[in-house]
Parts: structure tokens; sequence; C-alpha cells
């Protein structure tokens, strides 16, 4: 009886084991099958849209339909609802050539990408919300060199220069153009509540000794001004960074910036000190933080946005990128809230602009890939994506009509008008600085374990 | 008679420390299981604890202090002087709390304690996490659509067909090769075996690019049977090893009298092996089970998050977000994703203890 059963189990167990083989065997092939197919929407694009593409660029052969069935592959840290946005902006795209992009998020992007890339399977097109990551496989010699297919003019046409500089690095033999700028973001805004700020008689401050005054005048009236959080857990203390460098850009010339993000001036330098002792005079006024300084460093940076929208608030401004907008309670409508960029400091280094952004680099030189990347730097191809929310573009064909609100429309103005740009410092740095000391160094020095002298010493250990 | 009571006594002290400790190591999981139906702004603001009746402040009137009260001097608060420090975090005087309720326009709770607890709950993060987020989407000519992203079903039948054969190979071919090191004799049987204890102690992460280099080259990424052969060689030097310590322990007269009787070594191997190891089987089957179906390096270099053969793993990793914003999902997601190894545990578990005993006492 017993052995009888055992039998029983052990046949039902190896047939679910084929079923699963052969489950899996199917599944593949017909994904293959189904790759291959040229779909019939993508021919019907070919004919109503034929005429339209002219001239030998790879984009135009591609909106020709020379490539169709072609498969890329793409890899980056797009998950969940920018996962989702993304498919949706290249869908058009994908239906005319019938080129199919097949896009893989994942969550470690950064871990793995240097895995796949030494190992041989390179996805076809990477993209690097970190160009500092980017710099080492440029260096090896392992990135396509855009230039080679886009010419000159054409890149300027789609970006502006300070874009075009970003997204030249070293290659191992002379500079090369890394990659298309595809998303930017920009992280020099001060989110408030429109209308509490509204009713409470508020005015947008022009300057940083407005911001300061404003910021007790909020103290008086009994609410602290800031809600601040730089919790992130691995990555805790990169808002803190966002600051510095915002506050850097103001205190300090561009050079000096740049020197600063490429190591040669040291966090010792009396330069970076005053920033941080211009961002310590906000954060480390109890009066002026929600929750005070020791609540700085245990709250999330998603949820510190929330005390501004409490009835009624428990705070009122809120330094952060425009992704911000995802963490805002639910319900909120574009009437809700609103932003001012964060004020000049120096009158001569005018009104700068703190942005960061995705960098498409290409690991493998095929004609259908080429077509793809040519098809990034319009913007044509983030259209939905700005329609939806939650992305400003970097090319200069982008309508500004697309903006969902009025908020994010004056983002991209606002680019577009700053007197300096620059990328996030924290970024562009190497990582063990730029996502290691520095962001532990900050740390360290909010919630009070060290001195602001020892923290910049910890931080500018990381460039040893 | 006294030794029995002092036996009975130390069974007592045993089993209390036990049932501590089980406590302590259940709290978290139980924290979270009941977080994981409560809505995520409640998580926020308090602890899971609360759901339980506790006594808290309860507010019964509020005072409305001047306008213009200066928030930085001494506050006057019927009749009693506190600063705005005290009032921030609640001061205490005959059993009743002052605390701000709104210091803008300068009102006072006044609260005392009394009994309550949360009755807030929802199912909706179990919802979210099986059903799929919803996303709305502006398309081109101004119309919005609402997109559903793909829930848990995919991603679980995925990790089911990663995990079985997963399972099943490495302890397959282990329980061969342990049966012929504990019986068979052939030259460099030693060695062979040294070499296979020897591998335990390597970290599987020096391999990962070597073999994504072969995987390469043989077309083998993102494909099951790629992770198979990963999963399983990175478990074969464990299972060989725990199958070796308990089929060398079956007893030598058994293999005699069979090999006596005319039986190949196949024979011994599937009619006395097996059924004989059926405890030590189990159990290895269910480290490696979990060892596979918790997995998340391994599929993240060979298989990949592509949908299509995306693991529980990967997909509970990418529900979080971009941005993370969407923590509050993770805790129904973990307890989804805890329903098959708790199967698994259950329907083996009566070998499981047998099977770890087994090569842990010699005799």
């Amino acid at each position: 009886m017993r052995t009888k059963r055992g039998k029983q189990v052990w046949t039902a167990f190896i047939l679910l084991l084929t079923f699963i083989m052969l489950l899996t065997a199917c599944g593949g092939g017909a994904g293959n099958t189904t790759t291959n197919e040229p779909s019939p929407t993508a021919a019907e694009g070919e004919e109503g849209e034929g005429g339209a593409a002219e001239g030998d660029t790879a984009l135009a052969k591609a909106m020709n339909g020379e490539y169709k069935g072609k498969k890329v592959t793409m890899f980056g840290p797009f998950t969940d609802a920018d996962e989702v946005k993304f498919n949706e902006s290249i869908k058009a795209f994908e239906e005319q050539t019938g080129i199919d992009i097949s896009y893989e998020g994942s969550k470690e992007f950064e871990a793995t990408i240097s895995v796949r890339v030494n190992g041989g399977n390179a996805p076809d097109i990477a993209d690097f919300p970190q160009p500092g990551l980017l710099k080492g496989f440029v260096k090896d010699g392992k990135v396509v060199d855009v230039k080679t297919f886009l010419s000159d003019e054409y890149l300027k046409k789609q970006y502006n220069q300070s874009w075009l500089d970003m997204g030249t690095m070293a290659g191992p033999s002379g500079d090369v153009m890394a990659g298309v700028w595809a998303r930017s973001s920009v992280k020099s805004l001060v989110w408030y509540n429109k209308k509490a700020f509204e009713e409470a008689g508020y005015t947008v401050p022009a300057t940083w000794d407005e911001l300061m005054a404003l910021t007790e005048q909020i103290a008086k009236d009994g609410d602290p001004a800031w809600s601040i959080g730089i919790e992130s857990g691995t990555a805790t203390g990169w808002p803190a960074t966002d600051w510095m460098e915002d506050i850097m850009l103001r205190t300090t010339s561009p050079e000096n910036y740049d020197k600063w993000v490429a190591g040669e001036l040291p966090f010792t330098d009396p330069i970076v000190k005053n920033a941080a002792q211009k961002m310590s005079d906000i954060w480390f006024n109890e009066d002026y933080v929600y929750g005070g300084r020791k609540s700085i460093a245990t709250t999330s940076f998603g949820d510190a946005v929330k005390p501004l929208f409490d009835n009624p608030p428990k705070a009122w401004l809120h330094r952060q990128a425009g992704f911000i907008t995802t963490f805002f309670p639910e319900g909120l409508t574009a009437d809700d809230y609103d932003w001012f960029p964060l004020p000049p400091i120096d009158e001569q280094y005018g009104q700068p602009a703190l942005i960061s952004g995705d960098i498409y680099s290409m690991f493998n030189d095929r004609p259908e890939v080429r077509a793809v990347m040519e098809f990034f730097t319009t913007g044509e191809s983030l259209k939905t994506w700005i329609q939806s929310g939650g992305v400003t573009a970097p090319m200069n064909d982008a309508d500004p009509s697309w903006y969902a609100n009025d908020q994010e429309r004056r983002m991209a103005e606002f680019i577009q008008q700053a007197d300096a740009i620059r990328f996030d410092g924290s970024d562009l740095m190497p990582g063990a600085v730029g996502a290691g000391t520095f962001w532990k160094g900050m740390t360290d020095y909010v919630s009070g374990t060290v001195d602001l002298d020892t923290a910049l010493e910890e931080i500018q250990a990381g460039w040893k | 008679m006294r030794g029995r009571k002092g036996m009975r006594r130390s069974k007592w002290l045993v089993n209390t420390v036990l049932a501590i400790i089980c406590v302590i190591w259940t709290i978290p999981t139980l924290g979270l299981l009941v977080s994981s139906f409560r809505p995520a702004a409640d998580i926020l603001a308090t602890g899971w604890w609360n759901v339980l009746p506790h006594r808290d402040w309860q507010t019964t009137e509020q005072l409305q202090l001047p306008k213009d009260t200066d928030l930085r001097q001494p506050i006057e608060v019927s009749g009693a002087t506190y600063t705005d420090d005290q009032l921030r975090a609640g001061v205490v005087a005959d059993g009743e709390r002052l605390i701000w309720e709104n210091r803008r326009a300068r009102t006072i709770n006044v609260q005392e304690k009394s009994w309550t607890f949360i009755s807030r709950f929802t199912t909706q993060n179990y919802e979210t996490v099986l059903g799929g987020k919803t996303y709305s989407i502006t398309m081109p000519d101004g119309s919005t659509k609402t997109e559903k992203g793909s829930g848990m079903s995919r991603s679980f039948w995925n990790t089911v067909a990663v995990t079985v054969p997963a399972t099943v190979i490495p302890i397959f071919i282990a329980s061969f090769a342990a049966y012929a090191f504990a019986w068979l004799r052939f030259p460099g049987r030693k060695t062979l075996f040294v070499v296979i204890i020897a591998l335990l102690v390597v970290p599987l992460q020096v391999a990962l690019i070597p073999i994504l280099r072969d995987y390469t080259s043989l077309g083998l990424n993102g494909t099951y049977f790629g992770i198979w052969l990963a999963h399983t060689a990175f478990g074969l030097p464990l299972i060989t090893y725990f199958m070796y310590t308990s089929i060398s322990q079956l007893p030598k007269d058994l293999f005699e009298s069979a090999f006596m009787d005319g039986a190949t070594n196949f024979t011994i191997f599937s009619r006395l092996i097996l059924p004989l190891s059926v405890p030590a089987l189990a159990s290895i089957s269910i480290f490696q089970f979990l060892w596979v179906w918790n997995d998340y390096l391994v599929s993240l270099i060979f298989l990949g998050s592509q949908p299509e053969v995306q693991v529980l793993s990967m997909n509970i990793a990418n529900l979080v977000g971009s941005k993370g914003n969407d923590w509050h999902l993770l805790t129904a997601a973990a307890f989804v994703s805890m329903l098959m190894p708790l199967a698994v545990f259950f329907a083996l578990q009566k070998y499981f203890v047998r099977g770890l005993l087994g090569g842990s006492v010699k005799g």
C-alpha cells in the first residue's frame, strides 16, 4: 500500500517536472516566433509614413521599415511606473519601424551592468542615471562613440552645448560622445503647498535673504519652514549632497564647481566649507526644520515632503528634484502645489540650475541600434512620457505645450534660462566618493556624530 | 525520585527558554503581518502594536491661546507657564497632557489617557500586489488611458519553473555521486571527494563573471536551462556532502546481501538507497528549494528581469518603484511569496528533523 502510494507520488512528480520543462521550452519557442513575425501594424505604418521619412540616416531607414523584425535590447534602472511610461513612449516608434525594443528594468542596475558588460553580455543600449559609472566603460573602450553616426551639427541642433559637454568623456583614444541624453530632471526646486502658502500671505522669495526672512517669518508664525529627510536605505545622505551642490553653485563659480566635481578642489577647501555652513544655517536651527536636526537623518526622503500637505501644513518648504511629485499624497492636483527655484545667494553667480538626467549609451554597433539611438535624440521619443508627467526633456525639439501642467513646463523653461547648468556632482564623482564617503560624511555631520571639519576630511578621504 | 524531579524541572526550564526565543523570533513577522493589512499612511504614523488595546492620550478639549502669543517666550496656559519645547513634546499636569494641536493657530489639546485601539485595516496592499498596479498615461491625443501592471501570478509561475527543476536536478545527480563516494571503490575517490568538500567554501560570487562569459558564448543567458544549470552547480557540493553522510551510514550488510542475490549497483541504488534515504532527500530538498525560491543574485545575473522570465524575488524588488515610493507593498508581497515555501515545508516537515539529525549522530 505504502510503496504503491509512493510510486504514484513519484509518477506525479516526474509528470510535473516534464510538464514544466515542456512548458518552458514551448514558451521560449513562442517568444522567438513572435519577435520575428512582422506585425500587421508595422506594415501599415510603412505604407502610411513611407514618404514622410527622407534622407539616409539610420532613423530614416528604420522609418522606412528597413529593420523590420530586428530586436534591440535595452537595460536600465526604470521599473514600475517609469517602465510603463517608457514602454508607452516607444510604442509608436516600434509599430512604425517594426523594431522590437526589449526593455529590461532592474533595481540593481548599477551593480548588474558591470557584471553584464564584463561577462560579454552587454545590452545594445544601457541607460545610465549616473554618468560617473559610464565613465569607466568609456575609458575601457566598451562604448560606441555616438559621433560615428550622428553629425556634430545634428547633435548641436538637438541639444544645448552644456548637455553635449556633459556627454563627452575620455575614451581610450581621445574624447568620445558617450551617449545621448534622453531625459532630465531639475533639482534646484523648492516645493510648497500653493493654497496654504497664498492663504498665509507669504510671497515667493527671489533672493537668499528673502528666503531666510521667509523661513524666520514662518517660524515666528508657529511652524518650522523646512521639511528635510535624507534617509534612503543604503543611499542615505544623497539629498544632503544635492543641497551641498545647489549651494556650491550659488556661492562659487561654475569653474570651481567643475574642479570640485573633478576632485581638484578638495572638500576641505574653505569654499566647500562655506557652502556646508550655509546649509547648516537652515538645517541645524531647531525652529526651522520639522522635527529638528535629529529627525533629518532618520526621515525618508520620500516621506519628508508629506508634512507640507497635512491640514494644516506642519512644514512649508521642501527642496527636492521634480520627481518628488510621485511621493505627494494621493489625490493632489496641480492646483495644490507649486515650486520656486532655490534663490541665488551671491549675485554674481546668477540663478544656476542643478540637474540630473539619463544618458543612453550604446554597447553594440548595429544599424538598428543606431536607428534607435537616433530616435532617442528626438523629443518625440519622450512625448507621451512628458504628457503623463514626471520628466523634463533635454532635447531642443520637445514642444513646451506637451507638458501636463504649468509646473513642469516652467521646469523646462527654468533649465533653458538658467545662468549656469551643472549636473548633479555626486553622480559625476567616482563611486567611492559620490556614492560613498559623500553620502556617509554628510549623514554623519547631520546626525551630529562628527563636526564639519572631520566630516569634510572623511569625504575627501574617498578620493584616495 | 529526586533525579526525575530534577529532570522535569530542567525540561520545564528548557521549554520556557525555547518559548521565549520563539516569541522573540516571531514578533517581527507578526508585526509585518499586521502592517501588511494597514494603509501606508497609518504605518508611517503609528506602530503596528497600536492595533492592540492600549492606553493612549485622547483629546478631551481644545484651548485657544491669544493669536499674538510669542512662541519663543514662556507660554501661559490656564494659569501655568510652559516653554514651547515642553508643549511640543507634551507636558503632563494632574493626569492631563497639554500638547500643541496647531502652533500656527495657537490651539492646544488637553488630553486624558483612555483605552483605545486602531481598527483601520485594508486589503488594498494585497489587491495591488496580486492584481498589479494601475498607471495612468496621457496619450498623444490628450486622452488618458489606464495601464494595468502585471501582477505576481506570472512571476510566481516563473519561479516555480525555475525552482522545481533547480531542486530536483542537483539532488538527483548528488544522490548518485554520494552513493558512489560512499560504497564504490574506484581510484581517486578520496581526492575527488576532498575537492567537492573544498568547493563548499568557494563563494559563488567569484564564479559569476566567468560563467556569464561562457553562457554568452553558448547563448544560455536569460534561459531557464541556464539558470537550472547554475543553481545545480552552485548547489551540488553541499547536497553531495549531505547525501554522502546519510548514505554512508546505511548498514553495509544490506548491500552485501543484495550483491549476493545478484543486484547491480543501479538496482541497489534505486531499490535500497533511495527508499532508505527519503528523510535526507526531503530535508535537503527543503533547503535547496528555499534557497532557490528566495534567490535574487543568481537569477539577477543569469536570468535577468525580462517580464517573461522574471522571478518573484525580482518582481517584489521592483514593486517598490524606481524611487522606493511604494515600500508599503513589500509587507504584503513578502507574505505572498512566503506561501509556497511554507507549503513545501509543512508538506515535508515530518522528515525534516529526522533528516537534519542524519549525519550528526554517528552510531
